[in-house]
């Protein structure tokens, strides 16, 4: 198991981030997100907290050094891939926190990858203002912080590789033998401290895209609120498909 | 708006989304929770989402993914 700590924090108020959050998909740096759906979606009547459940379908290339420990025919040509993403929040607008988790579905055998995210609203009111007549005219009032964890858990090597695809097909006994002979070459840690050393390398890009995708998104917010989002989206998708936006 | 997995439930997904966007934006970070004027929208959406998650087998994969993380405010909190 490994563990990637990161924490940053964005120039925005945290209901702008909130909202940022929901819009975030398309922008400029999200090239590789297919599709994204709301699964569940309420308001807990006693807390007013927003609960939400999304589906996001990715594409994905599975690393050179993962590939080489999988049976061939796994992924398409080159190990390009799809992957779905569960992801869940939690929003307390009054208390000024959103909890976030995103986790693959697919092959947690091989890489189990989850992602929780803490979102704080951070007041910058409390520092007291030399001087108070101009105490309306600052700038940004609050900003908001988001302190990432990242967990890795690989079980390659362990006769879990399938992992949930157990349920499909059960593996006669010879199929069995055959993997544990494949796998027996490899020392079952060695193969499970490579794969998470490249899922931490690969984290690190991703959250640096993320963030910068949320920063687009809440340019174009401040510009334009929701509707100046939605033409930076239609003006992305454009570009994405090669056409001449402008 | 992002697309849906199934494009034949982008068009309702669209007019929910919208209408998630509005009512969040304009009442519920002002701190008025109380109606859920999208919830017949987001019936519809479930509705074509749910068939084209049972048709793509992805429903089952859903659902165990979901069991483990299901949880509860209090528990959030003991985070």
């Amino acid at each position: 198991m490994k563990i990637y700590e990161s924490s940053f924090s964005y120039d925005y108020t945290f209901p702008a981030v909130t909202l940022a959050y929901f819009l975030r998909y398309p922008n400029p740096y999200s090239r590789h997100v297919l599709s994204t759906d709301v699964i569940d979606r309420y308001v807990d009547p006693e807390t007013q907290r927003l609960h939400t459940v999304r589906l996001h379908l990715k594409k994905s290339k599975v690393p050179a050094g993962i590939l080489k420990f999988l049976p061939r025919g796994l992924t398409g040509p080159g190990g390009s891939s799809q992957s779905y993403i569960l992801e869940k929040s939690t929003i307390d607008l009054k208390e000024g926190w959103m909890e976030t988790e995103s986790k693959n579905m697919e092959w947690t055998g091989i890489l189990s990858v989850i992602e929780r995210q803490s979102y704080r609203r951070q007041p910058l009111s409390e520092i007291p203002s030399p001087d108070l007549s101009t105490d309306e005219t600052q700038g940004i009032k609050e900003t908001t912080s988001c302190k990432t964890v990242v967990t890795f858990v690989s079980q390659l090597g362990q006769g879990k590789i399938l992992g949930r695809k157990k349920h499909e097909h059960s593996k006669t006994p010879e199929e069995e033998t055959h993997k544990q002979g494949f796998f027996a070459a490899w020392s079952a840690a060695g193969i499970q401290r490579t794969v998470e050393l490249i899922g931490v390398k690969r984290t690190k890009s991703a959250l640096v895209n993320g963030k910068e995708g949320m920063n687009v998104v809440l340019e174009r917010l401040r510009n334009g609120g929701v509707v100046g989002v939605l033409e930076g989206m239609r003006r992305d998708r454009l570009e994405a498909m090669g056409g001449e936006g402008h | 708006m992002s697309a849906s997995l199934a494009p034949e439930c982008n068009e309702v997904k669209e007019k929910y989304d919208t209408c998630f966007l509005k009512w969040y934006s304009e009442k519920y970070i002002r701190g008025n929770s109380s109606t859920d004027e999208c919830e017949p929208l987001f019936k519809q959406y479930k509705a074509c989402l749910t068939k084209a998650l049972r048709e793509k087998g992805v429903d089952t994969m859903l659902n165990e993914a979901r069991e483990g993380t299901v949880e509860t405010d209090a528990e959030h909190l003991r985070r």
